[in-house]
């Protein structure tokens, strides 16, 4: 047709001039990274069809825990982390943190490729043979020089292969291996050797107890292995079967962890061994220790109740009846060790909290030391301190520095980043300009783990591996093989390994592990094999400890505290940040922090009466004062805190590290003093008391949610356990209606939540923002409220009849995709619908954007695109193509991840039939530890979910309105005050 | 002037045809200003089409705001002008003579405002046209069930029959004016408008009755458009909106704030343009006592509302109106009463009605109580709606602002176009009270 018209563009012109247009741009734009390789299939790679993506099983390094992940990759690219359901540690589910590891991936502030500082102190791209020639050169000088022994390979902790060649190098260099973790859990270790004689971290079965006393082990934040836990710890407090069990914990503060607890316990600070040695001691007084003491009854005899509860402030009563359940709901369990109470005797109370479990008759039951974990081997804070001083006094000449911070992890009292100067040659091979690799001279940018080969084994029965999921964002290299090809060039190493790849090592190393495993074939079978399940699972047998006669020698005392400020300083390891390094993620700085809401800043949380003596308000400013520094944060008043304790979280306050973690709040790290745990050594997080002084700054406290209270709306419900054991009154009423109910064929999709289960852990609102393409807004547009998340986590503090005088409760709250939808009625131009399987469907190009379902939506869960949201490239690499990319002026909400769900039919229909139960999980429910959310079809009356909106425990929230949602709550189940 | 207190035919259209002389410099005083408003009302609209609407103040959950408010109070204002023209023309109420033209203009120019907001408040205004029913090829249709395609009709429905009956009122003063004038534009645009009207016995027979039945058509429409409007809220399920009691509630506070509008043009303009003989002090008195009348039954809707939250029972509906009177809203709550039932007490006394100055003071209360009293009900329901949660402080932009000031300044241009090229006051209906006029006053 176009050739008939004289004039204009005909259709061949077009395309060509588009062609043309598009590949110049194409190029232009790529030629600074090595993309091209990727997405222009002009030969298709093997393996790839577009639209069906590859997943890679893998090991998470967002913390020690190591989760198995199984990692979704479309076109090339890796957009999806989701937990490894064949991983024991994990079990599928996953944490915030490691959803979040994809935007340590694409981070725009990554180091894009090796950089070398010059004379005037700047740094400079390089290629990587300059790079590995400059490190060669500079080995090799030292080496001339016949010095040995002054290089040093700092790293995280990393166990297995990697571990085993920085070991290999640093003997060939003469040089010496440290792994620094900043949450090394060292009195853990001391406390079982003084114990039991073994220096380890035991694995513990908190789903086997029935009854679990946490002394500030915040398992469902950070502590050892926090999905493990928190998966376990839902199978123990769910409701089941008319029974659930019980857990208390102990803590100056009401942690995330402490908001589950059926009972939380303000002990004074650094006095929770001495709470031990009472629950003990009332344990064996009143015979109900199945060891009848095991030989403790002296030692115990000096803490009875009265002289622990002067000690510790909690009351006898407590203490009696916290024993006799102890010790009658059998098997019960006691742990200890979170990072916030370690204190200068946290050994100490270690041993007694083992005391405890020895005398319940816990130990070998609930504690395991068979599976132990690899966190034990970790360095000594002591050769953290004395690496400090060597370098400080010049005797270190070559420092690498492999995924650590210690420039900001490190109490700025111990200077490293001023012995970090003395070091004449700082090589790092840090993914990020952190802190540390600031100071660096050299910088050879390792793939982030999602990039590279690799193993992890966090503890001894389970060996991670880790794939590669996509190939190098940026113009790194994996230091496995960086090490490997440096070590070829240095002549005297010439030789000492065989291989020249990392992979080639690797694959020779688990030949070690395959040579163990029995009966598992030839080694290219159990090597695929490996990788196809994320690595290779053992059982190893728990073994029978006794208790040492050393336990005997260990006195009991009260923690020292420096400074004389009112306060104790309490800075706790963040669940969303770990130790900082998660800082740098957009996504967990947009998840509100679950007791605050709090988003991108840090705070000091402070009781209301304190607040009230210290005349401050929300918002305000406070100075804290140590012997060691000053800092300037911002107040949260929150009612659980003891009134003599001030507390802030580990993580912000990065001076570096990227736009998205730059100066955001404050790190406490900085004014904390130089303490150490007295027994094991370890460095001892809470051991300062500091003056607080209000300062003449206000600023709005930016969260997500400003009120506290449900104020009588019945949001989050309860029932006793004596209310459901004696039966629950459940009835299922119909309102009346004008129209006939709703039919629907075959699929009518809904939800459970039991929010017995649900612990706050906001895995499901960062899983769903990787999901669903949910743009991150920032903190000024979270202070606006403009916050794009589809599933938020609501959260009140119920007044309650127990010991603290209040009950946290978390409702995760989304869509409810009504059966009598408010928000479908008054679309005028039928954006939003009701689809016939029951979902209120958004079609996002028809929207035109009065916001008028958002208004009449009861739940609010609507969410509008006030602007069109960028994602700064590489974090658009992780966008999910088959979801749509919203841009400004139209609403947006849940949608039951309804990708998913088509996917799920197409996969159904394929092999003739309909969905099933377990044929997929939506994103939220996929990512849940605690299993507390449950999808499915209710019209298929077989399902879990269908099963579970009949249950006796279920409510509709704001039923009175009509709406008739597709999700039934499960009400939380409160303990009976005995 | 007054002194001649006889109005003769051909005084009134010497008068009359005399306020469409050359603009003074007054006129362009005032003009000029409302032109740089309007351009930079339209500089907002454009900056926020640009940008998204993030650049007004809109939050979760707070998605309407003062566009809504505007929209509703122009709505409202458009009321009154409908009311005097086609109602108070129904029940034979001659003092509605000398104001219905100013009255109908305020309608249709208010009209003409108040359907802008629904667009520029759009997050793709871009798309508007879709809420509109016209055949298309994708088959895509609109939802008859929502209030909005419902405002979408009564808006378009109201601004076309107030328009037509703006202009047929009028079509035998333009015959008079262009009679009158004798330069070649003005002349002929003027013969265009007037369609050939002769003033003959037939055209007056047929014209009558004409005029009659668009009264007739239209006075419903003063009843059913802000109906609709207030349906956009009654028909959701918001603690605050959700309420059968928001038509009659919605009618009478159009009509409040319509006559306050009314009063407030025409005071001006009456000392401006000296038609103190047309407008007198009886008809103010007429607007008054309307005043009193709806001020009262908006006074006895806000009370009714408050007791039937309490009476209820219900913690969500209770705990909305509690927080009207004494949340972070509370000051536009009790503004809105002070103005719109305080105020107008006096006017019970015959001499405060009759007080020009006082009047017009109070309609200015009278109007800035009725932009808060819709504000007060889109903004603090939403803001405290069922999920508390989801509550939130919505506070205007700048943006919103700029575009709420050239809203009023698009008002007043149309406004002061229209005196200087229409009759404002009927010269025909004026006609109609005077004595017939004897031969030889004609010369």
């Amino acid at each position: 047709m176009s050739e008939d018209k004289k004039g204009g563009i005909k259709r061949r012109d077009f395309l060509k001039i588009i062609g043309v247009a598009g590949g110049t741009a194409v190029v232009a734009s790529s030629c600074s990274e090595p993309v091209e390789q990727i997405i222009p299939y002009v030969i298709p790679p093997e393996g790839i069809i577009p639209g069906v993506p590859n997943w890679y099983a893998s090991t998470c390094r967002e913390c020690p825990a190591g989760c198995g992940i199984l990692v979704k990759n479309r076109e090339g690219r890796a957009i999806k982390i989701e937990g490894n359901s064949k991983s024991p540690i994990n079990n599928g589910a996953s944490c915030a943190r490691g959803q979040a590891a994809l935007q340590g991936l694409y981070n725009p502030d990554r180091i894009r490729s090796p950089l070398s500082k010059n004379d005037a102190g700047k740094l400079r791209p390089l290629g990587w043979e300059g790079a590995e020639k400059t490190l060669t050169e500079k080995i090799e000088e030292l080496r001339g020089n016949s010095k040995t022994g002054n290089i040093v390979f700092l790293s995280n902790h990393i166990s297995g292969s990697l571990n085993k060649l920085v070991g290999e190098w640093m003997d060939a260099l003469g040089g010496k291996h440290i792994e620094y973790e900043t949450f090394a859990h060292e009195p853990l270790k001391e406390a079982n050797k003084i114990s039991f004689g073994i220096d380890k971290i035991p694995t513990y079965h908190i789903d086997k107890s029935k009854y679990l006393l946490s002394f500030g082990a915040d398992f469902i934040e950070t502590w050892l292995s926090p999905v493990e836990y928190t998966k376990q710890f839902s199978k123990m407090h769910s409701y089941k079967d008319k029974t659930m069990g019980k857990f208390v914990h102990v803590e100056p503060r009401a942690s995330l962890t402490a908001s589950s607890a059926d009972e939380w316990i303000s002990a004074k600070p650094g006095t929770e061994g001495f709470l031990a040695l009472g629950i003990a001691n009332a344990i064996v007084n009143s015979g109900q220790s199945p060891n009848g003491g095991g030989g403790l009854r002296g030692l115990l005899s000096k803490y009875s109740p009265d002289q622990v509860s002067s000690v510790t402030g909690v009351p006898v009563q407590t203490i009696t009846q916290i024993a006799k359940e102890f010790s009658t709901m059998q098997p019960s369990l006691a742990i200890g060790g979170g990072v916030s109470v370690t204190s200068t005797n946290a050994t100490q109370t270690l041993v007694a909290i083992n005391i405890l479990n020895y005398v319940a008759g816990n130990i070998g039951e609930t504690v395991d030391f068979g599976d132990t974990l690899t966190l034990s081997n970790v360095n000594s804070f002591q050769d953290i301190t004395s690496l400090v001083s060597s370098m400080e006094n010049g005797e270190i000449d070559i420092l690498f520095l492999y995924d650590v911070n210690p420039a900001y992890t490190l109490p700025k009292v111990l200077k490293f980043s001023e012995a970090l100067e003395k070091v004449p040659f700082v090589v790092s091979f840090s993914s990020f300009l952190d802190e540390t690799t600031e100071a660096a001279n050299l910088i050879l940018p390792d793939n982030t783990p999602l990039e590279s080969w690799g193993d992890y084994s966090a503890k001894e029965s389970v060996h991670g591996l880790i794939q590669p999921v996509m190939s190098p964002v940026f113009n790194t290299k994996g230091t496995g093989d960086v090490i490997l090809s440096v070590s070829g060039q240095v002549e005297e190493l010439n030789g000492r390994f065989t291989q020249t790849t990392f992979y080639d090592y690797l694959r020779d190393s688990w030949k070690e592990i395959w040579a163990g495993a029995q009966g598992a074939g030839d080694f290219e079978t159990f090597w695929k094999d490996c990788l196809e399940n994320g690595g290779y699972y053992l059982e190893v047998p728990s073994r029978r400890v006794s208790i040492s006669s050393a336990i005997s020698s260990v006195k009991f005392t009260e923690p020292e505290f420096t400074g004389d400020g009112d306060f104790y300083f309490m800075a706790y390891p963040s669940y969303r940040y770990y130790d900082g390094r998660g800082a740098n993620k957009p996504w967990l700085q947009e998840l509100p922090e679950a007791l605050s809401t709090g988003v991108w800043s840090s705070w000091v949380e402070v009781h209301p009466d304190t607040a009230k003596k210290l005349n401050v308000k929300l918002g305000d400013f406070l100075s804290i004062e140590s012997p060691e520094g000053v800092i300037e944060i911002q107040v949260y008043i929150y009612q659980g805190i003891r009134p003599d304790t001030l507390s802030v979280m580990i993580g912000q306050g990065h001076t570096s590290y990227g736009r998205y973690a730059k100066d955001r709040g404050v790190n406490p790290i900085t004014i904390l003093p130089l303490s150490t745990d007295e027994l094991s050594g370890g460095f001892a997080w809470l051991s300062t008391k500091v003056k607080a002084a209000k300062v003449n700054k206000h600023e709005q406290f930016v969260q997500t949610q400003y009120t506290t209270t449900q104020h009588d709306r019945g949001m989050v419900q309860a029932v006793t356990l004596t209310e459901l054991q004696q039966g629950l009154h459940h009835e299922e009423h119909h309102a009346p209606d004008f129209y006939p109910p709703r039919e629907y064929d075959r699929y009518r999709w809904g939800m459970a939540i039991d929010l017995q289960k649900c612990v706050g852990c906001g895995a499901c609102v960062t899983a769903c923002y990787a999901e669903n393409n949910i743009a991150f807004v920032g903190k000024e547009l979270v202070a606006k409220r403009r916050d794009m998340a589809w599933i938020r986590i609501e959260r009140y503090f119920e007044e309650a009849n127990n010991n603290a005088g209040f009950q946290t409760r978390f409702l995760p709250m989304l869509c409810q995709q009504c059966g009598n939808a408010p928000c479908e009625p008054v679309c005028p131009v039928y954006a939003t619908y009701h689809n016939p399987e029951g979902l209120n469907g958004m079609v996002y190009n028809r929207c035109v954007g009065t916001r008028y379902c958002a208004n009449n939506c009861t739940y609010k869960v609507r969410k509008f695109n006030f602007y069109t949201y960028k994602w700064p490239e590489p974090l658009n690499w992780q966008l999910n193509p088959d979801v749509t990319v919203r841009t400004k002026g139209i609403m947006e909400k849940c949608t039951f991840c309804v990708q998913r769900i088509n996917h799920g039919k197409d996969l159904a229909k394929d092999e003739g039939r309909d969905v099933r139960d377990g044929d997929f999980k939506v994103a939220c429910e996929q990512a849940c530890p605690a299993d507390a959310i449950v999808f499915g079809n209710l019209e298929d009356h077989e399902s879990k979910a269908s099963k579970l909106s009949h249950d006796d425990r279920g409510y509709k929230v704001l039923a009175e309105v009509n709406t008739l949602p597709a999700i039934t709550y499960l009400k939380k189940v409160t303990q009976d005050k005995a | 002037m007054s002194e001649q207190n006889t109005l003769t035919y051909a005084r009134v259209n010497d008068d009359i045809i005399r306020m469409l002389d050359k603009p003074t410099f007054k006129w362009w005083a005032l003009f000029l200003p409302t032109l740089f408003f309007v351009g930079f009302g339209l500089f907002c609209f454009i900056y926020q089409v640009y940008s998204g609407l993030g650049v007004a103040g809109y939050r979760h959950p707070v998605f309407w705001g003062v566009y809504i408010t505007d929209f509703v109070f122009w709505v409202g204002i458009a009321h009154s002008g409908t009311l005097i023209s086609a109602i108070l023309y129904l029940f034979r109420a001659n003092f509605r003579m000398s104001i219905y033209r100013i009255a109908e203009a305020m309608t249709v120019f208010a009209v003409l405002t108040a359907g802008l907001f629904p667009i520029i408040h759009l997050g793709r205004p871009w798309n508007f046209y879709w809420l509109f029913p016209y055949p298309n090829q994708r088959e895509l249709w609109v939802n008859f069930k929502s209030p909005l395609v419902w405002d979408v009709f009564a808006v378009s429905t109201y601004l076309t029959v107030s328009a037509l009956f703006f202009f047929i009122g009028m079509i035998p003063d333009i015959a008079a004016v262009r009679d009158r004038v004798t330069e070649a534009p003005r002349k002929i645009i003027y013969s265009i408008l007037s369609l050939g009207w002769k003033g003959s016995n037939w055209e007056w027979l047929h014209y009558t009755r004409a005029y009659l039945f668009f009264a007739a058509f239209a006075t419903p429409l003063v009843l059913s458009v802000h109906s609709v409007v207030s349906w956009d809220f009654a028909m959701s399920n918001l603690p605050g909106w959700h309420t059968t009691i928001f038509a009659p509630y919605f009618v009478a506070g159009a009509i409040f704030s319509g006559l306050g509008m009314v009063i407030m043009l025409t005071v001006p303009i009456r000392k401006i343009f000296h038609l103190e003989d047309y407008i007198t002090l009886d008809n103010y008195d007429g607007m008054a006592k309307l005043l009193i009348l709806t001020s009262g039954i908006i006074g006895y809707a806000y009370g009714a509302e408050f007791f039937m939250a309490w009476y209820s029972g219900n913690p969500a509906e209770w705990g909305q109106y509690y927080y009207r009177i004494t949340g972070e809203y509370a000051i536009f709550y009790w503004i809105m009463i002070v103005c719109n039932v305080v105020i107008p007490i006096p006017l019970w006394f015959k001499s405060v009605r009759r007080n020009l100055k006082i009047l017009f003071i109070m309609s200015i209360f009278i109007n800035i109580g009725m932009w808060f009293e819709r504000f007060n009900i889109i903004v603090i329901s939403l803001s405290h709606g069922f999920d508390p949660a989801a509550w939130g402080i919505y506070k205007p932009s700048w943006v919103e602002v700029g575009i709420t000031v050239g809203s009023f300044a698009w008002f007043l241009m149309f406004f002061l176009l229209f005196l200087k090229t229409l009759p404002a006051v009927s010269i025909a209906e004026m006609k109609e009270i005077l004595p017939v006029p004897k031969k030889e006053a004609q010369t």
